[in-house]
């Protein structure tokens, strides 16, 4: 095979997984950057959604839940159902909860929910996963496949974008800066501060979720060992700190940026001499942190700072 | 494939001179370098590259080529298999690949990037039994029988040993689990009785209290199935310290140096065995394996290392009947050279191999760790053993 079509495979596969994770950040981004929301458990919902979308399209195997084959168009939405009541549950809980202490909610809750769906043979078939996810656009002859699958991820980023953008510059938006910036002030403006909490919550949830039943399509498999949170939930917070917080751009921008350092620095430690090679996987690990370390020396507020909304 | 016609006929012409046309040839050689058994992977990724450091000391592949092993780390997890298999397939642009070790992560990787992209890939420890079933072109195998196998063996074994009451434990992941399945249903229909079964999470602190309400189940043995890091060991220790149990039974998880140096083997001697993949530790082929892997400074009893320097031989063999780096060929030639009838070839073998292949004569590996008959699935049968420990306080099989 020539070497640049590889290159040009593996590019579009990097895109792709980057797109995958930008719809995570931009989750997060709404929680966290809009409304000041400390989610720590982005891996759970992360993981409702990967397994929703893989029991409504997955055929009958008598292994899990499932035998439902339906296609894209109801797997998306129903994992993002699935995320935002979840999400809902768990705000309606403990949204009261100050920014620390809804962090050890959160991240206790996403332990939560994958031990649930790793315990739960009948419908996830436990810690053996559930394999044979359909890929959308699969039976196309390759590239195309993996082009029309890149650009459905970015398509889908697209619409996220532009609608988030609106609702950012919306009067919705300036309440969720608010409540972030004094909640005694928003509250003393007769906002419902809780109310908006929570619609900030679910939210996130529901793109959470949607970013999770879009890896489980890519990959065509989903185990709890995909929700661990080193991989699903702490890459996103360094991609949205490093992104720009607050900032929808910053959010995709992070995503695709810190994703490619940190896929393509495999490719250069592998480069490295012998004795370093086992070691060199670690090395990755403390490479992105330094990478986040300078990056925040050098840009406290994140690559591409928040712009406030100015009211007319 | 011109220039690898030209450099055959050169190496024809002046065959001593043909390493000065020495190119890479490149696989994968993947497998969760980080992740949650990075020290049972370690010792394998070592094997492997004995493999390819015999191969290249005995002349190499092809026409004097270099068998270059690319390392990827696929993390044990599904995601990070796909991202490594995404650059081995197409950036390092492999010919085959070697693992991964995880099944969730071989599974991954087969599904999204290796049958898409025809790369035939070979793990060395995959054992759940779902990989049977992939639809995958011919393109998946693996040189690990699938646990169904050794669960079944491991209740034949016990109930040799004279256990016919035994309480299960396992650790809640895809291999410890399917292992205790398989072993609990084929205990009973042998005739054993399994007095009390419970799952555990791993990486706790202490089991005391799952494993008091196992004990007074009227056991005589319990069945630790877990890796030994990360539940094992402990479970062992709060056994032997509050007076639970004092028989053990377990799969190759547990066969590890370390649970001995944690545990001290005169606590433990005689109150445990093990099953492991049987590699025969009489026949040639392991002894071979074994002496060059401990002059290598690497403990040859390390679970899986035989699978892994078989599964690195076993490649170059396949590229080497292949005639050429086509990625389809190697694929159908990896069952040929594996698989009985042909000339015996033994780890350590490469230049009788290679001058077998040169003069059209079959092949037919015998491993370190079996003799790798592959069936249609690409699956091997496994022949497992006990092992115990030694007066020196080391792992032996019975």
């Amino acid at each position: 095979m020539d070497s640049l079509y590889g290159i040009f495979l593996y590019a579009i596969y990097l895109l792709t997984m980057g797109g995958i994770y930008a719809v995570l950040v931009m989750g997060l981004n709404i929680q966290w950057g809009f409304t000041g929301l400390f989610n720590a458990g982005i891996a759970g919902f992360f993981a409702v959604g990967a397994y929703t979308s893989a029991i409504i399209s997955t055929a009958s195997s008598g292994r899990h839940l499932g035998g439902l084959s339906l296609p894209l168009w109801a797997s998306l939405p129903g994992a993002m159902i699935a995320s935002a009541l979840i999400a809902w549950a768990v705000a309606w809980i403990c949204i009261r909860l100050r920014s620390d202490y809804l962090a050890i909610a959160t991240l206790g809750i996403a332990e939560i929910l994958r031990l649930v769906l790793k315990n739960e043979d009948w419908a996830t078939n436990g810690a053996r996963g559930i394999s044979r996810i359909p890929k959308p656009f699969e039976d196309l002859p390759e590239p195309w496949n993996q082009i029309a699958m890149l650009l459905l991820v970015l398509a889908i980023l697209l619409v996220l974008y532009l609608l988030l953008e609106r609702a950012r510059r919306a009067p919705w938006g300036r309440v969720m800066t608010a409540i972030r910036e004094n909640e005694a002030a928003a509250r003393a403006a007769g906002k419902n501060v809780e109310g908006f909490r929570i619609e900030a919550f679910v939210l996130g949830g529901a793109l959470m979720g949607l970013g999770g039943a879009l890896m489980a399509h890519h990959v065509k498999f989903i185990d709890p060992n995909m929700a661990e949170p080193l991989s699903t939930t702490f890459i996103v917070w360094v991609m949205l700190i490093i992104g720009g917080s607050g900032n929808n751009k910053g959010a995709l921008f992070g995503a695709f940026l810190v994703w490619t350092l940190w896929s393509t620095s495999e490719i250069v430690t592998t480069r490295l001499p012998a004795e370093w090679e086992l070691k060199s996987a670690y090395l990755r690990f403390f490479l992105v942190g330094l990478a986040l370390q300078i990056i925040l020396q050098r840009y406290p507020a994140g690559i591409l700072k928040e712009h406030r909304p100015i009211g007319k | 494939m011109k220039k690898s016609f030209l450099i055959t006929g050169a190496a024809v012409v002046a065959t001593g001179i043909s390493s000065a046309f020495a190119a890479d040839i490149k696989v994968g050689s993947a497998g969760g370098i980080t992740g949650p058994i990075p020290d049972l992977v370690a010792p394998m990724m070592a094997a492997r590259d004995l493999a390819a450091k015999h191969i290249n000391e005995q002349g190499g592949l092809l026409d004097g080529d270099n068998y270059m092993l690319v390392k990827g780390d696929s993390k044990c997890d599904a995601k990070g298999a796909v991202d490594t298999g995404q650059k081995l397939v197409n950036v390092e642009q492999v010919v085959a690949i070697i693992g991964p070790n995880c099944s969730g992560a071989t599974i991954g990787m087969a599904e999204s990037v290796t049958i898409p992209a025809g790369v035939v890939i070979l793990s060395e420890s995959a054992t759940a039994p779902s990989i049977t079933d992939l639809e995958d072109k011919g393109l998946v195998f693996r040189n690990a029988p699938s646990d169904a196998y050794q669960g079944a063996a491991l209740a034949d074994m016990v109930m040799e040993s004279g256990y016919n009451k035994v309480a299960v434990t396992y650790a809640n992941d895809d291999y410890n689990k399917g292992i205790a399945e398989v072993f609990e249903a084929a205990f009973k229909s042998g005739g054993g009785m399994i007095t009390a079964s419970a799952e555990h999470e791993p990486e706790k602190a202490s089991y005391t209290s799952e494993i008091s309400t196992l004990s007074r189940s009227g056991a005589e043995a319990l069945m630790v199935f877990a890796y030994y890091g990360s539940s094992g060991t402990t479970i062992i220790r709060n056994s032997l310290e509050n007076g639970l149990f004092d028989m053990f039974f377990g799969a190759d998880g547990m066969r590890n140096e370390e649970i001995i140096t944690d545990i001290g083997a005169d606590n433990l001697r005689g109150k445990i065995m093990v099953s492991a993949p049987s590699s025969d530790t009489e026949s040639s082929s392991y002894k071979m394996f074994a002496e060059e892997f401990s002059a290598a400074g690497e403990d040859p009893s390390a679970v899986y290392t035989p699978g892994s320097y078989d599964a690195a031989f076993l490649m170059a063999l396949a590229i080497e009947k292949a005639g050429g780096t086509d990625r389809g060929a190697i694929a159908e030639a990896l069952m040929e050279v594996a698989n009985a009838p042909g000339e015996a070839i033994m780890p350590g073998q490469w230049e009788k191999a290679k001058a077998a292949i040169a003069a059209g004569r079959d092949i037919n590996y015998q491993g370190a760790s079996g003799s790798i008959e592959f069936d249609a699935n690409g699956d091997v049968a496994g022949t497992y053993s006990l092992s115990v420990i030694d007066n020196n306080g080391k792992w032996v099989e019975k």
